[in-house]
């Protein structure tokens, strides 16, 4: 048994070093205009809880608990009829396009955005490229695909006998969606949300092509710090301080989501 | 037997064709440049004639800037390549972490022809130039722009792209006007702020300026001379503004030898040959970047462009150049102040 345990005890230990080494250079003297590091510091740690980090922490939280209530309100209703549609035909289709974005990949998905934000395809009311909002459906986009596909799987386990007598004494179809449905869901939902808040939280290309440089997330200050400041000790750290918190975050979610399943 | 037979003639064959590309680069010359136009110009102008005097072929590892900084940090001391391109402020950060070999000038001889603002250090030495500059356009951009206090005007408000990578040029800039310059940047902080307004993005690579740009976007960019012809060779109609107030900023791309590297005469030899007036001549039609040796052919529609520096007092009068050792130093504190004042909302 331990034998067989060995090949993810491996895995643990390359992950393992590899944030042990992480944490390492979060603990390093950044000497501007050098790649030679200083003694041992917490330096880092102190400035990157300077106001804009601190910033792109707070946008990055409200950009990823945003996404996930939308795409579950947007996804939901997909999920429903792909999974409870009679006809094969229209399954199918739909099953098409819903992975058809999966084929595309991040960035050319991400262009087609800029295209279509820009006013280049359409005129918008308020401005949406280079904004949160517009940051905001890029990422709701994104992640519609995963969240309809956990959902419809979730549904598809409710055995439609429990709506039928549901219905059968008597409850509207909205009562029985509420009463019946949507608690039998849950399982789905939470799964679907944790997933969508956690890779959202860490998401890069789209703030960087649709953000313009003026949505700043989590991933998108790594990056500044690490490849255009060179400041490596201060990347590592941010990034140690990103990755606690999303991990409490994410505890935090799993519990009351768990709570409220049970 | 004969199955015995087939399985040892195809181990030798896997064998050989695993060896063969460790064999080859250590035979060829493995030069580290940047992806694209930069490295394609680099192999058919200046690799293609290198192997063609030497007999020896070049290799090329392509990557970001940072990408290829930090693999020769990994390979320290038993390098993969032996040539490094790369922008002259950021060689400082291969110098101070002893990723280069001091270069044999003997070996150079062209170098006694190239400016002496392209003579870096005693450890790279620039191959070619180019400039920040404001670029438009003017099918969409209906006034003249012809200086870059032109910027500030209300009319370009959410109109300009600045890069946000590296904002040493528009924080220069912005110094230069109110009296200081790159060491003295603080003087120019206020007069940046007043360009907020008018921002409508920051850009991250070549690619999303020249998209910016082609989309409208953003008409009005602080954007690298080098992109600009791009995209006039596209067919986009844009305009690579002459700055009448203050000149444009210089960007010098430049060669290191990697230190620990087997083929140091090799390596000197391509740098001799980069630098050559020859090569130098075509470097500037392929990448309508300025050449550094001051001997070198430039085309008549390119003479006087933005970038294009054909004599020593060009280099002097039409380009700022900023201090290697100051950018490097100092850019980590001008990008922190950049994200505060000008990329926050």
């Amino acid at each position: 048994m331990r034998l067989l345990l060995t090949p993810a005890f491996v895995v643990l230990a390359v992950f393992g070093a590899a944030l042990a080494a992480l944490f390492r250079w979060s603990l390093l003297e950044f000497v501007p205009g050098s790649l030679q590091t200083g003694g041992l510091t917490l330096a880092n740690f102190r400035a990157v809880l300077a106001g804009q980090y601190v910033d792109a922490v707070r946008d990055t939280v409200v950009l990823s608990a945003l996404t996930t209530g939308l795409t579950l309100v947007l996804a939901y209703p997909v999920a429903y009829a792909l999974a409870r549609t009679p006809s094969r035909r229209a399954r199918s289709a739909l099953l098409v396009l819903t992975l058809a974005p999966f084929f595309t990949g991040a960035i050319v998905r991400t262009y087609a955005w800029v295209l279509v934000l820009g006013n280049t395809v359409v005129t918008w009311p308020v401005p949406m490229l280079f904004t949160e909002r517009g940051v905001l459906v890029g990422l709701v986009h994104f992640s519609m695909p995963t969240m309809i596909l956990i959902l419809a799987a979730a549904l598809s386990h409710i055995d439609p006998v429990y709506e039928r007598a549901a219905a059968s004494l008597g409850a509207s179809p909205a009562r029985v969606f509420r009463r019946v449905t949507l608690p039998l869901s849950m399982p789905g939902i939470v799964s679907g949300c944790l997933i969508v808040f956690a890779w959202t939280l860490s998401a890069f290309p789209t703030p960087e092509l649709l953000g313009g440089g003026k949505v700043k997330m989590i991933a998108n200050v790594v990056k500044d710090l690490g490849l255009d400041s060179f400041n490596w000790p201060g990347a590592a750290a941010f990034a140690m301080l990103a990755l606690v918190l999303t991990l409490a975050l994410l505890m935090g979610l799993g519990r009351l989501a768990g709570r409220q399943a049970a | 037997m004969r199955a015995r037979f087939v399985a040892v003639i195809v181990a030798s064959l896997l064998a050989v064709m695993a060896a063969a590309p460790a064999a080859w680069a250590q035979n060829s010359l493995v030069v580290s440049v940047w992806g694209g136009n930069w490295k394609d110009t680099v192999e058919k102008v200046v690799g293609r004639a290198f192997t063609a005097k030497t007999g020896m072929p070049v290799e090329f590892e392509v990557g970001g800037t940072i990408d290829r900084l930090a693999k020769a940090r990994v390979a320290k001391g038993n390098p993969l390549v032996d040539l490094n391109f790369t922008t002259t402020h950021v060689a400082r950060l291969y110098i101070s972490d002893g990723l280069y070999e001091k270069l044999d000038m003997a070996k150079i001889p062209n170098a006694k022809e190239i400016a002496p603002e392209a003579i870096r250090s005693e450890f790279h030495l620039g191959t070619w130039a180019y400039v920040y500059t404001v670029v438009y356009r003017p099918d969409l951009i209906k006034e003249d722009i012809t200086r870059w206090s032109d910027l500030w005007k209300p009319s370009l408000k959410g109109k300009i792209a600045l890069p946000d990578f590296d904002p040493s040029h528009i924080i220069t800039i912005a110094a230069l006007m109110e009296g200081g310059n790159e060491m003295t940047w603080q003087k120019g902080e206020a007069k940046l702020k007043q360009l907020k307004e008018s921002i409508a993005a920051f850009y991250s690579t070549d690619a999303q300026s020249q998209d910016l740009m082609k989309t409208g976007q953003a008409p009005v960019q602080v954007m690298l001379s080098v992109n600009a012809y791009h995209l006039q060779e596209q067919g986009i109609a844009v305009k690579v503004v002459q700055p009448a107030d203050y000149p444009g900023i210089v960007g010098i791309d430049t060669l290191g030898i990697m230190a620990g590297t087997k083929k140091s005469d090799a390596a000197h030899q391509f740098i001799n040959l980069a630098l050559s007036r020859e090569i130098q001549s075509e470097l500037v039609k392929a990448l309508r970047a300025g050449p550094v040796n001051l001997g070198a052919v430039v085309p008549a529609n390119l003479k006087g462009q933005p970038g294009i520096f054909t004599t020593a007092a060009e280099w002097k009068s039409r380009g700022y150049i900023m201090n290697d050792d100051a950018r490097g130093k100092t850019l980590p504190a001008w990008r922190e102040w950049f994200t505060a004042n000008i990329v926050k909302k």
